[in-house]
């Protein structure tokens, strides 16, 4: 029992849990689906409906602005993401932003290019974008710009304020910002101290957490991440938020890291299609889909690595921050 | 699989009509007419009535479950109200879900929801007059309580006090006491095992401590009286901190090698305690 939401006033209570979305929404597919509804039963449309939403299934071959409308459906969306691809990682295929863009649009089809490659520029760390990736890098990556992208948009702006000197919130700019003009104009040097003060950027997105209140990272969570380094790059602190456990934990929609790949009902009927087809195969001759079980049969009781899709040269590149100003399209 | 079936039906029609809300629609105002006209407007405007007199953790579940009583009860409408045992199954289903919808400490809501909960199991027997008897009354006074966990004696206590004979024709008013006397028993029960939880520390509750609780209890319960407002002063005042503490404290003072109380017996007594303020009914 949260007491809280007994206390608020109406409006606020169904604002806060996005009802009204969801009603709107129910009424405008009712309306599409008019004739059918009307035979069908107009309770059962809802019931329907709800449950849909409820278990996340309602976002899928949905368009762009309703997936991004609640941060449950955003939720979902991940959700689905993993479930329907999640063969890609087992394979251990490594795909390019391309090919991992056509796979979200395959879910919603009218997914904008531009956040699939934002997702790809944190994973390879602004750096060469015409990369291989793994599918739990992606996946992970991708779950971080989807689900905060607002606030990422609004951390990148504050990120470019601190590296170009300016002061984006009126904080007191300690004696190093004279320092950063100097490592700004010799960025090509790609030295460790690229990026920016971590404290100070900080300080920053806390004030940027209390206006976002409920769809950014936990705060402490950033604090946490912020405290062990001195200065950070963009993306290298993208990279770690993508992989941090807490982080995903909070969004709730996938496992962590390590369970990934574990499916296990999945697996099951799976070992159990094979094992009724070899039976099967010793009378008929072997067909198309028998082949295709049994080249996933070594995926399936094989420890699973999530692979290492390119040496760590990212290092290096790490300050090419220039590339960051692209993310702002 | 079978509820996510046909909404996944509904998923494959959505793509095939893409976005567009008005398509071939005959307009904002034709589409407004629709809805008032197939009861959507209604419908959507009770679905979140209901929901904001609740206000559940998750109201999209609740919805969900919402709509889906709401068909079947609509089912069971036009499907005839044979006296077959599922119908009023049903009934007893939904008028359940009624009662549970709202806590009773939020008072309009919960008399509310008691009011359709009594309509909606007084309506089934439409050949006779309407009303309803002990039978069905008795019924479902057993199952709030078994679904609280309360265990079967002292529902069988309960039930003694507030039971109607089974031909009786029960009031509203009856109703309404007696479910509102489960709900805060089930709730009393609960918070008397974790007072026995934090007896408990030492994994075996000692008898003596636990019935100098009991009694101190027992007294605040008696000194209660609806007519004398100031008595519930007194019952708190006994109640107060340090006035259990010596209580519990003269009680471990007197400690022999003394026996345990279960869980069991001390929900029970506990239980007994708050029936002998329940009045009975005749």
């Amino acid at each position: 029992m949260s007491p809280e939401r007994l206390s608020l006033p109406g409006e606020q209570y169904l604002a806060q849990r996005h009802v009204l979305t969801y009603i709107e929404d129910a009424v405008s597919q009712l309306l599409v689906n008019k004739e059918e509804v009307c035979q069908y039963g107009i309770a059962r449309f809802f019931t329907e409906y709800f449950t849909s939403v409820h278990q996340g299934t309602h976002v899928l071959f949905r368009e762009i602005n309703f997936i991004q409308a609640t941060p449950h459906n955003r939720a979902s969306f991940l959700r689905n993401f993993w479930k329907c691809f999640r063969t890609i990682g087992k394979n251990g295929d490594l795909l390019t932003v391309k090919e991992y863009h056509c796979l979200l649009q395959m879910l919603c089809p009218d997914f904008p290019l531009d956040l699939t490659q934002k997702a790809a520029r944190i994973v390879l760390m602004d750096d060469a974008m015409d990369c291989l990736m793994s599918f739990s890098d992606f996946l992970f990556a991708f779950q971080i710009q989807f689900y905060y992208s607002e606030f990422l948009e609004s951390a990148a702006a504050i990120y470019q304020d601190l590296l170009t000197g300016k002061n984006p919130n009126t904080v007191v700019v300690p004696t190093s910002s004279s320092g950063q003009h100097r490592q700004r104009s010799t960025l090509s040097e790609c030295s460790l101290q690229d990026g920016v003060d971590a404290p100070l950027f900080h300080q920053c997105l806390e004030s940027l957490c209390e206006r976002y209140k409920q769809s950014c990272p936990p705060p402490a969570l950033i604090g946490e991440v912020l405290s062990s380094v001195q200065r950070l790059t963009f993306y290298g602190f993208l990279m770690v938020l993508s992989k941090h456990q807490g982080i995903n934990k909070a969004i709730g929609a996938l496992p962590e890291r390590g369970k990934l790949l574990e499916d296990t009902t999945m697996d099951k009927t799976l070992e159990n299609l094979v094992a009724q087809m070899s039976e099967n195969s010793v009378s008929s001759p072997a067909t198309g889909p028998l082949t295709v079980q049994l080249r996933a049969l070594p995926c399936i009781s094989s420890p699973r690595k999530p692979l290492q899709h390119r040496p760590r040269t990212d290092l290096e590149s790490d300050g090419s921050t220039e590339e960051t100003d692209s993310s702002e399209n | 699989m079978m509820a996510a079936s046909p909404a996944v039906k509904i998923v494959e029609k959505r793509r095939l009509v893409p976005v567009a809300v008005a398509v071939g629609g005959p307009g904002p105002a034709g589409e407004a007419d629709f809805l008032r006209q197939a009861g959507v407007t209604g419908m959507l405007r009770e679905a979140l009535l209901t929901v904001l007199e609740a206000r559940p953790e998750e109201p999209v579940a609740f919805l969900a479950d919402y709509f889906e009583k709401l068909a079947l009860s609509r089912a069971e409408e036009t499907g005839g109200d044979e006296p077959g045992s599922p119908a009023r199954q049903q009934r007893l289903d939904r008028a359940i879900w009624y009662l549970r919808l709202a806590h009773y400490s939020q008072r309009t809501a919960f008399h509310n929801n008691v009011s359709i909960a009594y309509e909606c199991l007084s309506g089934g027997v439409k050949k006779k007059r309407p009303g309803l008897n002990g039978r069905i009354y008795s019924e479902v006074l057993r199952r709030i309580c078994r679904e609280g966990a309360a265990s079967e004696e002292i529902i069988s206590l309960l039930l003694k006090k507030i039971q109607c004979r089974d031909y009786e024709a029960v009031p509203y008013d009856l109703f309404r006491y007696s479910t509102l006397t489960c709900f805060v028993l089930l709730e009393f029960i609960s918070k008397a095992d974790s007072l026995y939880h934090v007896l408990d520390d030492s994994g075996q509750a000692d008898k003596r401590v636990c019935q100098a609780v009991l009694d101190t209890l027992g007294e605040a319960i008696m000194a209660s009286d609806l007519c004398v407002p100031t008595s519930y002063l007194e019952a708190g005042s006994k109640l107060r901190p340090d006035c259990l503490a010596l209580a519990m404290d003269k009680a471990l003072l007197t400690r022999r090698p003394s026996s345990f109380m279960s869980r069991r017996e001390f929900l029970s007594e506990a239980a007994v305690l708050f029936l002998t303020k329940v009045k009975p009914i005749n």
